[in-house]
């Protein structure tokens, strides 16, 4: 397997070079991602973790092509993001918890919908969601419009959509934001199955509990930067903590300080010094 | 989850995803991305409920309620008015008019005097009681003489029928009437006034007391009226036979109704249309919300801007599917209010001669292209809307302003010209009412049409540009209070939104304070009506945006495009600005022979206007109010500002270069106390050479020198009359005369070796690179 672009040796599914993105709103600058690295290689789960508005979903929709970040590079499936943004949104699955359906269609005419839209040939495309409705166990359902099914269904629907067009990088957004247990368990399975067939995940929450029992790897992100990162026993040995929430709350406390000292230098500092 | 993959492998993932890339593949692909939307918009009740049920039910009942109205109006039954007759006037009647016995006479012997159906006079039983024969007799005779009117002379003006009673002086005759619960018109001699003396004969005048706020007793007391001064007449003209002069002496008074020629009116024929469009649009208005606001709404939009499918093609099937839902709506809409002109009779009325398949295909093509623009436009404004309740609250907008134009080609006597066939929406009432009357002409026919398709593919591809794009998507990060935040940093590029919303603010400021000009100095002082309006321009279109930019911090070299040029291109500018006032001119009078140009130079008012400005004001505050101003501030905000504000990047300059032509010209046709939209053209011609040398050259300066020129040398035409008529040119102040053609061509000629200049002097915006690659040759 060689890159076709530059004829590298195979590189991680996922590869992201120093993402930056500010926003230059009418309130002045803020980074929301402030040059995040990682890499994720097929079979793996990456566990982007951190806080509300850490910068999690900007990252991921830089890496998607949905957001021009202001400078960095990001790869997916040896396809960079800036030149060939279609062939990468090709090679990547979202999954999102806030991903609606259309009532007035069937699961079926849904999932071809989207086969259309990813180019998925037709005779592929049938195929597919025979399988996908196996293994989401669909049958019962598949033909009925969806604006009568129950949450549970439409969540199975949506994942099953998302994987129509079979691709090897999957990106889940909070995927278990406002789920039940059943929900939230189907969640895990279906990201070890994930796993299992070899496909790289990032796995974006701020659940940071059921990353740790889901992820082989961990970034925690905060203000915009990917503070720690590794796996968890390497992470073990860097911090000394025994829980990502410990590690996690240290982080804080760590920023917390060093914020202090910055008002205190940009106060006594020179005024001139950011333009 | 048992089954599982086998290990992917990328390159085949790749192969199996290979993207379809002919046209062919992207058409059918489009059509399987519609299919999908119709499908989800026409299992939707709500759709269908306005695609089938409301034409089904309104026309029907709309015709059932014309028809009830329209017979009613007919109608010999309806209620008579109360006249109550004031018995002194009863008695003294005979005393009124000189001779009343060869009145009796003159009255018999003209039998076309006798109404067609007779006044019904009846008695109020209970208060006749006391009556006596011979009172009753008085009242009936003199009901019988003085209302014996002639019969109304056209079906159309409705007869009033009149009830007599006799009144007795008992009761307060005008509170009688204003009360309102029995009369509805009283006959009363003038009552005497207290300090008459008893013995003096009162003034004879016969009194009809009637409600103002009430129409049904003024128009029975103007139809009381007419018939009493029939009387009197008719007692003149037999007094007057009896005196030597004779009869003959006083001329007759007659009105003749005439049925009209030409087309026939009726109100009808421009409402149907009217309803026909309101109709096919509000079919389309549901479908488009649900596939635009609705995909945010439902969370569907962010999965379909993560597929790999350009925004145009979405975009495009969206609108696919709402054009077909508005032309299925237009379609149920003509069946059944063709079905319902048949059904209640209005076909005869509204058609003439009666529907022909032809006309119903005309009508047909004419709502299809309707439905195409205004479906386009619906995705337009609905792909901004973040949930349903924003997209009609957009919508609510776009209505009312759509009815505007729909009331207006409901006047009568509005015919489709070929100013008008450039309108949206008022074209395609026009046409659709023309058509009705079988007056339609085929050239506007078709032009209007092309430019409903044009429009609709503009509204189309801004759309395109809008649905989705992240600021959308993701939540605006400016909300009303960062607005008036002030940024940190300094910008070179205008917001679309500050840009939009300077435009909202300035043309109705524009517009108002314009208005308020003749209340600030008097109309005849022409000079100072000149220099208030320079500078209301200053203000509005310099100061005010300069203001707001620097505020923002946006840099002004960058916003105005206020940038050092090459001098070639100025000499460019300068000999297009010298000759190019030829060719506007020339276009000028195309629109004044073909656009039906009746108000603008042959109104005899502006005419007058135009003959004082050249004899009260001086040449040079003419020059500099109504040639250097405006093209200052004008260059500086249509094609700094707005060409800044509508699009930074250079290789997309059509856009902007558009828009803001359409804008300046539009901005042109609307601040005109007169809408004239003849000078729509010549506008649009001058404010696109303008725009493509500000793209040319990177800079408004030169277009700043050619605008100035231009408007100067078409001010002074008439000062430079006598220049011109020696060297052969003949302009007459109606602006008749066309300009010899080779004046025309070398005027032309030179114009293209200035264009040549400006190219010759091209260089790029310095912010952005690669500008010089693509720009039109003006």
């Amino acid at each position: 397997m060689v890159d076709p672009s530059t004829n590298q040796p195979p590189r991680a599914a996922v590869d992201v070079q120093d993402l930056v993105k500010r926003f230059t709103s009418v309130n002045g600058d803020v980074h929301a991602v402030n040059g995040v690295s990682l890499q994720v290689s097929s079979g793996e789960v990456f566990g982007l973790l951190g806080a509300n508005g850490a910068g999690k979903t900007t990252t991921l929709r830089m890496i998607l092509g949905l957001l021009k970040p202001t400078s960095g590079k990001a790869m997916i499936a040896g396809y960079d993001v800036a030149s060939n943004p279609e062939d990468v949104k090709r090679n990547v699955a979202l999954v999102s918890a806030s991903a609606g359906l259309y009532q007035w269609l069937t699961p079926r005419e849904l999932m071809l919908y989207f086969a259309d839209l990813y180019s998925v040939p037709a005779d592929a495309a049938a195929a597919r969601v025979e399988m996908l409705a196996e293994l989401f166990d669909l049958k019962g359902f598949i033909d009925r419009q969806c604006a009568g099914m129950s949450t549970g269904q439409q969540q199975r629907v949506n994942l099953a959509r998302s994987l129509m067009h079979d691709p090897p990088v999957v990106l889940m957004d909070e995927p278990t934001r406002g789920l039940d247990i059943v929900g939230s368990k189907r969640i895990f399975d279906f990201t070890s199955h994930l796993k299992d067939i070899g496909k790289a995940v990032i796995f974006c929450t701020h659940r940071l509990e059921e990353a740790q029992r889901l992820c082989t790897r961990f970034g925690l992100m905060f203000r915009g930067k990917l503070q720690l990162e590794g796996s968890f026993s390497d992470l073990q040995k860097s911090t000394g903590r025994d829980s990502i929430t410990d590690m996690f709350l240290d982080l804080m406390e760590k920023e917390k300080q060093f914020d202090l000292a910055q008002r205190v230098t940009s106060k006594t500092g020179s005024s001139a010094g950011k333009t | 989850m048992t089954q599982a993959n086998s290990p992917i492998n990328l390159d085949q993932a790749k192969a199996i995803l290979k993207t379809e890339d002919g046209p062919i593949d992207s058409l059918r692909r489009i059509t399987r991305l519609a299919r999908k939307e119709l499908r989800e918009s026409l299992r939707d009740r709500r759709t269908l409920a306005t695609l089938i049920m409301m034409p089904l039910i309104v026309y029907p009942l709309l015709g059932s309620v014309v028809q009830k109205f329209a017979i009613s109006r007919i109608d010999t039954h309806s209620p008579a008015a109360n006249l109550f007759v004031d018995t002194r006037l009863i008695q003294e009647f005979g005393g009124l008019f000189p001779s009343p016995s060869k009145v009796q006479e003159a009255n018999e012997g003209e039998p076309e005097n006798q109404p067609a159906s007779e006044p019904t006079i009846s008695t109020n039983g209970s208060s006749a009681t006391d009556e006596s024969a011979t009172r009753q007799d008085l009242i009936g005779d003199l009901t019988r003489q003085i209302l014996a009117g002639q019969s109304p002379l056209n079906s159309a003006e409705a007869a009033v029928k009149l009830e007599a009673h006799p009144l007795d002086d008992v009761v307060d005759p005008e509170e009688f009437v204003r009360e309102g619960r029995v009369a509805d018109v009283i006959l009363r001699l003038r009552p005497p006034s207290k300090d008459q003396e008893a013995s003096e004969r009162p003034l004879q005048e016969i009194q009809i007391l009637c409600r103002s706020n009430d129409p049904f007793s003024a128009r029975a007391a103007a139809e009381v009226e007419r018939r009493v001064r029939e009387f009197r007449d008719g007692a003149v003209r037999s007094y007057l036979a009896s005196t030597p002069a004779g009869a003959n002496s006083m001329p007759l008074v007659t009105r003749i109704a005439l049925e009209p020629s030409g087309p026939k009116e009726s109100p009808l024929s421009a409402f149907v249309p009217l309803m026909l469009v309101l109709m096919t649009m509000t079919g389309a208005v549901y479908p488009a919300i649900d596939l635009t606001a609705g995909e945010r709404e439902r969370g569907t939009l962010e999965m379909l801007i993560a597929a790999p499918v350009s925004r145009r093609s979405l975009l495009t099937a969206k609108f696919v599917a709402v054009f077909t839902v508005a032309v299925l709506t237009a379609l149920v809409n003509l069946t059944a209010m063709i079905l319902t002109l048949y059904g209640t009779g209005f076909d005869r009325v509204l058609l003439g001669e009666g529907a022909s398949v032809g006309m119903f295909l005309q009508i047909l093509t004419l709502l299809v292209v309707f439905a195409s623009f205004f479906s386009a436009v619906l995705l337009c404004i609905t792909s901004f809307a973040r949930s349903f309740r924003e997209a009609q609250a957009w919508l609510i907008p776009l209505m009312l302003v759509s009815l505007a134009p729909g009331i207006l080609s409901l006047m009568p006597g509005v015919r489709l010209t070929v100013g008008l066939s450039l309108v949206p929406l008022v074209n395609i009432v026009l046409l659709g009412k023309e058509l009705f009357q079988g007056i339609a002409s085929i050239p506007l026919f078709v032009l209007t049409l092309t430019a409903t398709v044009i429009y609709a593919v503009f509204a189309l591809r801004i759309a395109a540009q809008v649905f989705g794009s992240d600021t959308v998507l993701f939540g605006s990060h400016a909300s009303i209070g960062s607005m008036t935040k002030r940024p940190t940093e300094l910008a070179d590029v205008v917001p679309m939104k500050l840009g939009v919303g300077l435009l909202a603010v300035l043309v109705p400021a524009f517009i108002v304070l314009a208005g308020l000009r003749s209340h600030l100095v008097a109309p005849e002082n022409l000079s100072g009506q000149l220099v208030l309006s320079g500078v209301l321009t200053i203000a509005l279109f310099a100061v005010f945006p300069i203001a707001v930019t620097l505020w923002s911090r946006i840099r002004f070299a960058s916003t105005f495009a206020v940038r050092p040029f090459k001098a070639i291109a100025l000499l460019g500018s300068l000999l297009m600005g010298a000759t190019l006032w030829a060719l506007t001119y020339e276009v000028l009078l195309f629109g004044k022979g073909t656009l039906g140009w009746t108000q603008l130079l042959s109104n005899p008012k502006l005419q007058e206007l135009a003959q004082r400005l050249l004899s009260d004001t001086p040449l040079l505050l003419r020059l500099l109010t109504l040639a250097v101003i405006p093209a200052v501030c004008e260059e500086l905000f249509f094609r700094g500002f707005l060409m800044n504000a509508l699009g930074n990047n250079s290789k997309a300059w059509r856009m902007p270069l558009f828009v803001s032509t359409f804008l300046f010209a539009a901005f042109h046709v609307i601040v005109d106390q007169t809408l004239t939209f003849e000078r729509f053209p010549a506008t649009f011609f001058l404010g696109l050479v303008l725009g493509g040398i500000r793209l040319c050259t990177g800079s408004i300066l030169p277009g700043i020198a050619m605008h100035a020129l231009s408007n100067g040398l078409l001010l002074s035409l008439m000062d430079l009359e006598p220049l011109l008529s020696a060297i052969g040119l003949n302009l007459d102040k109606e602006g008749e005369s066309h300009l010899p053609k080779w004046f025309l061509l070398s005027a032309f000629l030179t114009a293209l070796i200035g264009a040549g200049f400006v190219w010759m002097g091209r260089q790029a915006d310095p912010k952005v690179a690669g500008s010089n690659n693509s720009h039109p040759g003006s």
